[in-house]
């Protein structure tokens, strides 16, 4: 039982000293000056923005629609009945736009594009295509790994003030059949409760999800050894530690910021 | 540079093997050498050493004038560039056609784009006869093409030092032909250095300066087409073949 507990500590801290390497080697082939492959690397960039960002505007205006109409819906009907009515702009900042915003999108994120990244890199592994790239002297690092991260991390932050803007105007239009509440009043009361501390802490969210998420996916794909049974287990593994790792970092955040 | 390869006293564990490869061998620059023997014997590990994609455990690997073992990431990632490698697996990247495949290499080092590399690309495919599956992507292709792109990929950067894993494996009679004419027309013009590697006979060998026995991780045989075919060595026979070449 020691021993397992030990095994599984060193396996820990292994694993967490390889996605800091990882997340190392990315800041430092985006810092590096050298100029080869930078065009590869761009355009390798903007397809997985394209992939993660612009692809993924529909299935997130449709969660925030349902989200911010639930939320909605539920402190304007509620809320006045125990005299609260003040609250609702509180509530919709604290609910949809420090926490479930940045979480729920961290969510769809790694469900569609850390799962695929994770699969791509898996097969690119199994049939030696990575391989191939270094012995042309590609760097995986500069051509494989930063612009996935670089692209995840600028698509996460996009996405999460999208799904924060689409939950709360597009929630509140919907929800708008049922409330009584005035827009004007509605809108005033959510620009009273947004701080810039706010902004801040979801964009540092932003940051810190799209590495943790595109950093664990890379690195499960890239783990990958030779057999393509591997890939779905690499990826059912880097979805659960994306998953964990994010809720670990928004508590962090939360409660550096907040407590 | 005196040595474009030299493998200076090489030890390592072979997988699946009882004994340790020990190998020793030098291959002067625009030399072809073709290294033949059967399955697991060796070759591939000498390919792999030579692109450090295998370390030693004792002795020295120098390539293009450059100890493997002293190099970082950087500078072995430079070294490769000047290195042209095809294993057996042709490891083509999946989503790119076979066109952007072949100038993949020049648009990662050089920055030019795609459509600009038409002059260069072309030419190469031609020669190997894949004009016509320049579009096509690799699941199209059958094995032998999909070599001969690896192939293609491999030459594009006009490298110094040419290493191929079972070169006529899964190619058609023409195919051969035209690699083979391919890699003579090269090393011509680019005074570029080949080590093959084979493992059933083939008319290339009478075109190699020298052929190397290898087996068990070591290399039993050395010499020229034309000695070792005069009195070949039992093991040594079947990978020699009368077969005139083209």
């Amino acid at each position: 039982m020691i021993g397992w507990l030990g095994q599984r500590t060193v396996d820990g801290y292994t694993y967490l000293a390889d996605l800091s390497a990882q997340v190392y080697l990315t800041l430092r082939e985006l810092v590096s000056p050298g100029q080869q492959g930078r065009w590869a690397a761009l355009r390798v960039t903007f397809r997985q923005m394209l992939f993660t960002g612009v692809d993924a505007l529909p299935v997130v205006s449709a969660i925030a629609l349902m989200l911010g109409l639930i939320v909605i819906t539920q402190a304007g009907t509620q809320l006045p009945k125990v005299g609260g009515e003040g609250l609702v702009g509180n509530i919709i900042v604290v609910v949809i736009i420090r926490e479930l915003g940045p979480l729920l999108t961290a969510f769809i994120v790694i469900g569609r594009s850390g799962t695929a990244i994770t699969t791509e890199l898996g097969n690119m592994r199994v049939a030696q295509e990575i391989t191939a790239l270094e012995l042309m002297g590609i760097r995986i690092s500069r051509y494989i790994t930063m612009p996935r991260v670089v692209a995840v991390v600028l698509s996460m932050l996009c996405l999460i003030f999208y799904f924060d803007a689409v939950a709360v105007l597009g929630g509140f239009i919907i929800a708008r059949i049922k409330l009584t509440v005035p827009f004007h009043v509605f809108a005033q009361a959510v620009a009273q409760a947004l701080s810039l501390t706010d902004v801040l802490v979801t964009a540092a969210k932003g940051i810190l999800f799209g590495t943790a998420v595109a950093v664990i996916c890379c690195h499960h794909g890239l783990s990958v050894h030779s057999s393509y049974t591997e890939v779905p287990q690499q990826t059912t593994q880097a979805m659960i530690n994306s998953v964990t790792i994010c809720l670990l970092l928004d508590i962090l955040v939360t409660v550096t910021a907040y407590f | 540079m005196k040595w474009a390869v030299e493998l200076d006293q090489v030890r390592m564990p072979m997988e699946g093997g009882e004994q340790p490869a020990e190998l020793a061998l030098t291959v002067p620059p625009g030399e072809f050498l073709a290294l033949v023997g059967p399955n697991r014997s060796g070759k591939s590990l000498i390919l792999k050493l030579c692109v450090g994609l295998a370390a030693c455990e004792e002795g020295t690997v120098r390539v293009l004038d450059r100890d493997l073992a002293t190099l970082d990431d950087e500078e072995l990632s430079q070294l490769r560039q000047r290195i042209g490698v095809v294993l057996q697996p042709p490891g083509l990247r999946s989503n790119m056609t076979v066109y952007t495949n072949v100038a993949l290499p020049i648009v990662y080092h050089t920055g030019v784009d795609y459509a600009d590399l038409r002059d260069r690309v072309m030419p190469v495919l031609e020669a190997l006869g894949l004009e016509a599956r320049s579009e096509y992507f690799p699941a199209q292709l059958t094995v032998g093409e999909a070599r001969c792109v690896a192939l293609a990929r491999a030459l594009i950067m006009n490298p110094e030092l040419l290493l191929v894993d079972e070169l006529t494996a899964g190619l058609d009679a023409e195919a051969v032909l035209r690699v083979e004419r391919m890699l003579m027309e090269y090393r011509r013009i680019h005074r570029m250095t080949m080590l093959v590697t084979m493992h059933s006979p083939s008319a290339l060998l009478q075109r190699a300066d020298r052929i190397a026995f290898v087996r068990g991780g070591r290399i039993e045989v050395m010499g020229r087409y034309a000695e070792l075919a005069e009195r070949p060595v039992g093991a040594l026979a079947p990978y020699l073949t009368d077969r005139p070449a083209f």
